[in-house]
């Protein structure tokens, strides 16, 4: 059989099987379930042997003799020794490593790039020199660069920061600012969620895509006889849970 | 019961159904709504548009299958267009998941378009350390993938002549569905290493960029399907994004009608309790 051929009645029959969750909770899910999670294993732990293990470290060591790899070797295998109780306090040095290395990776990175460039955007001027002219103010909704976006962004940041200030009763015009405040964030959250369910729409186009494409005669029609199959295997399914006895207490 | 509270309890599954054909039927009849091309897409398009041939372009297809549907057909129209304007494609991925997925849709394309491996692109794979593999290229791009996917030593490639570190690359495009992903290079790669970066991402993650997007800290950003169907129209080629919008469209349109009519019977049946609490 053709391994294409094989992949549209996998890929068709998986789909089906997880989607049979929708109707309820059955063995065919599960399978398809456990199926995901031992494949997507399986295919890390592969891949990982392989780039890793044999080509950043066995073959260098080995065929171009190139020993300083020996030492994060070493430091690496220091983690095994967690399964050792007598010697897992060796381990620590490998995570203090690991620690000491991302830390002082990521802190400063990060601080540049999502506090200092952030408020630096943030702080942009509410009115711009227009040459020789003067000032002037820009109320182009659709440009981020506008005076007016410029204004609406401070006063979202400003309402939001001090709706979470506590140390304030939030009554009198401090009420009117953490209200304004949960308007930016109920707004957020409403754009946060709209792209969340455009992306778990996408998801599913993907697999109903998929569903037509190989519902072709040149597969096969993989996506009728297992849907058929997948629906008279929830019947029978339903109706054998349905006359098994009550399971006494 | 009254009919606001039969509705209120209406079986989960029967809007499972409602959401199923309004996804299923405009694919199987596609009405070919037209789609508007947004700022943050454009500038991705027109940068590539602007880059001299055999420019360097590295494309990092940082997700896995779980992604496909929305990262997938991104990834062929940014790959079409870098081919088309005969740039240096180097791909490479963060994800190990990914990595035989990636191969695939490079192997596709190229083959679609008659380039050539090691002279008009080349796939390095995977290396492990998420984002220390960043600064590793940024360093030296060799002693990050020593070898290409396909085990060859990357020195020597042609397609990768006169490119040592990251900061021989012209343009590079991040599609990311998780972490490591188009932060990670933003952070990692473009802040430290000053190279041009776009980024491209699931509709999820999309919120959480615009603010990189704003600042100028990503020149452009293709979110989820919807943007994957805007390239896929610049590039004049469509393909399974663009036939997905009219889906789109009518699940959101119907996802908008269940919210309003939900809120309709809740109030509705607020405003039954409320008067009977009020004639007793």
């Amino acid at each position: 059989m053709d391994i294409t051929i094989l992949g549209a009645w996998m890929a068709t029959g998986l789909t089906l099987f997880i989607f049979s969750f929708l109707y309820k909770d059955n063995p065919l899910f599960k399978l398809a379930e456990h199926l995901y999670v031992g494949v997507s294993v399986g295919y890390t732990i592969v891949k990982t042997c392989d780039s890793v293990v044999v080509n950043l470290i066995y073959k260098p060591i080995v065929e171009h003799g190139e020993i300083a790899l020996l030492i994060p070797v070493a430091i690496g295998l220091l983690m095994l020794t967690r399964y050792v109780p007598k010697a897992a306090w060796m381990s620590r040095y490998a995570f203090a490593f690991i620690v000491g290395v991302g830390s002082g990776l990521a802190i400063p990175r990060t601080i540049s790039s999502f506090i200092l460039k952030q408020v630096e955007d943030t702080v942009r001027p509410l009115l711009s020199m227009a040459g020789g002219d003067g000032l002037t103010f820009s109320m182009n909704l659709f440009n981020p660069a506008s005076n007016l976006n410029a204004i609406i962004i401070l006063i979202g940041v400003s309402s939001v920061l001090f709706y979470f200030f506590f140390s304030i009763e939030h009554s009198g015009p401090g009420k009117v600012v953490a209200r304004t405040g949960i308007v930016f964030l109920m707004i957020a959250f409403g754009a946060a969620f709209g792209y969340t369910v455009m992306a778990r729409m996408s998801l599913l186009i993907g697999r109903l895509t998929d569903l037509i494409e190989f519902s072709d005669a040149s597969y096969g029609r993989p996506t009728l006889w297992l849907a058929i199959a997948t629906i008279g295997a929830l019947f029978l399914l339903s109706r054998r849970s349905s006359s098994s006895p009550p399971q006494s207490e | 019961m009254t009919l606001s509270e039969r509705m209120l309890k209406i079986d989960r599954r029967i809007i499972f159904l409602v959401i199923g054909l309004c996804t299923l039927l405009p694919l199987l009849y596609p009405v070919g709504l037209p789609i508007r091309i947004s700022p943050e897409v454009r500038s991705i398009y027109d940068y590539i548009e602007s880059l001299p041939e055999r420019s360097v372009f590295l494309l990092s297809i940082d997700f896995d299958p779980a992604s496909k549907p929305e990262l997938h057909p991104q990834a062929i129209a940014l790959l079409r267009h870098a081919f088309r304007k005969n740039l240096r494609v180097v791909a490479m991925t963060l994800w190990v998941s990914g990595t035989g997925m990636a191969d695939q849709l490079l192997t596709q394309v190229a083959q679609e378009v008659g380039k050539e491996n090691g002279k008009d692109y080349v796939f390095l794979g995977w290396s492990p350390g998420g984002p220390a593999v960043i600064i590793n290229m940024g360093q030296d791009l060799y002693t990050a993938f020593p070898n290409d996917y396909g085990g060859k030593a990357t020195k020597g490639i042609p397609v990768l002549e006169g490119v040592q570190s990251l900061k021989d690359v012209t343009y590079a495009i991040s599609l990311g569905a998780g972490n490591p992903g188009v932060e990670a290079w933003y952070v990692y790669g473009k802040d430290k290493y000053k190279f041009e970066l776009g980024g491209g991402c699931t509709g999820v993650m999309a919120p959480g960029l615009y603010p990189l997007l704003r600042s100028g800290q990503l020149n452009g950003l293709i979110g989820g399907l919807r943007g994957a169907a805007e390239y896929e129209s610049l590039v004049g080629q469509k393909g399974r994004a663009v036939a997905g919008m009219d889906a789109q469209s009518a699940t959101h349109l119907a996802i908008i009608v269940l919210v309003a009519i939900c809120n309709l019977f809740y109030f509705s049946l607020r405003q039954q309790q409320r008067r009977s609490r009020e004639s007793h």
